[in-house]
């Protein structure tokens, strides 16, 4: 299981590079008494009948794990929020596209830390696919937003030892900023 | 640590591009490919690729390429990392932790040296190729 929420996040967007989305949202909102994330794309999206099975957590779709069952992703999300008294939903169209929202109480004693967002978003960021990813995190009355394409305009090939760590540089700059008070 | 803007880590970027082709640079990059499915990710290959990163970046290393794939179906020794090393058999590492990734640094990418503990699955020389 996951250890943060930014774990949870990961898989979420990785779901959406999976369904082979060319532009996926990742939006997170943050103050003192509301965490609020929304994961969009454009992706291949699900039929009722996978959306209805996608939460449930011993289904996954059969080729990706050869050694598995049971997805990890949605379900722990879905168990996540009913354990802290949080909500989570999912809506998705064939062909269309699928959003993921949740909305969590950052005070809640059961809920997972949160984790770092600078190293998910590296990571997600350099993932490999064609698409494009925004990040829009904002903290308050603070935010900042960057996209895969105007990172890539900018560093070339962003899974070279260099890019990779002036991007962590670049998205921790944004992160600190948020947080300074 | 300081804000920067998009210009600004475009002009880094082409600075430290300058000071790379002033180096020879004749080898070909290593390559690190990072098993970041869910298992992976649940059993830490996030703390790992930050490991790689620091200790890439402490030897001075910026040549390096680290991708990521997915499942790859190793749950059971995950993390699970790939290191294609130019001129070295392309090893499949087991377990990788932020010290076994420091290790793999120091002692197969640099040291050109397999970190024989920690090895998965290292095909014959032969099929290689
Ligand atoms: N954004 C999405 N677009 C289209 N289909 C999706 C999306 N998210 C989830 N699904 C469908 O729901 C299934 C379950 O997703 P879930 O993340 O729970 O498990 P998984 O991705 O199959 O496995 P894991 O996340 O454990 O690697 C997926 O296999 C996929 O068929
Ligand atoms: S990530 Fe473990 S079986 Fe796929
Ligand atoms: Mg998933």
């Amino acid at each position: 299981m996951h250890a943060t929420l930014c774990d949870m996040i990961t898989d979420l967007v990785q779901n959406s590079i999976e369904a082979r989305a060319t532009e996926i949202t990742l939006e997170i909102k943050e103050n003192d008494s509301n965490l609020n994330v929304v994961i969009a794309d454009n992706g291949k999206g699900m039929d009722a009948e996978t959306l209805q099975k996608a939460r449930d957590p011993f289904f996954t779709d059969g080729i990706k794990h050869r050694h598995r069952k049971v997805g990890l992703g949605l379900p722990f999300l879905f168990q996540t929020a009913e354990m802290t008294e949080g909500t989570a939903s999912i809506e998705s169209e064939e062909g269309v596209g699928t959003t993921v929202t949740f909305q969590f109480d950052p005070n809640h004693l059961d809920l997972p830390e949160f984790g770092n967002l600078t190293t998910a978003a590296v990571t997600l960021m350099t993932y490999g696919y064609e698409g494009n990813l925004i990040l829009k995190h904002q903290i308050g009355e603070k935010e900042y937003s960057i996209s895969r394409e105007e990172l890539s305009d900018a560093l070339g090939d962003l899974n070279d030892t260099e890019s990779l760590l002036l991007l962590r540089q670049f998205i921790q700059g944004n992160e600190d900023e948020l947080r300074e008070v | 640590m300081a804000k920067m803007t998009l210009d600004e880590l475009r002009k880094l970027r082409e600075e430290k591009k300058k000071q790379m082709t002033q180096r020879d640079s004749n080898d070909k990059s290593a390559q690190i490919i990072i098993g970041m499915g869910t298992c992976g990710i649940a059993a830490g290959a996030k703390d790992a690729f930050d490991a790689f990163l620091d200790e890439l970046e402490s030897h001075n290393i910026t040549d390096t390429k680290i991708s990521q794939t997915g499942c790859m179906g190793l749950c059971f020794s995950e993390p699970t990392v790939e290191v294609d090393v130019p001129g070295m058999p392309r090893v499949i590492y087991g377990n990788v932790d932020d010290k076994v990734a420091r290790r793999i640094v120091k002692e197969h990418i640099i040291g050109k040296s397999l970190v024989s503990d920690h090895i998965f699955d290292k095909p014959a020389v032969d099929i290689i190729k």
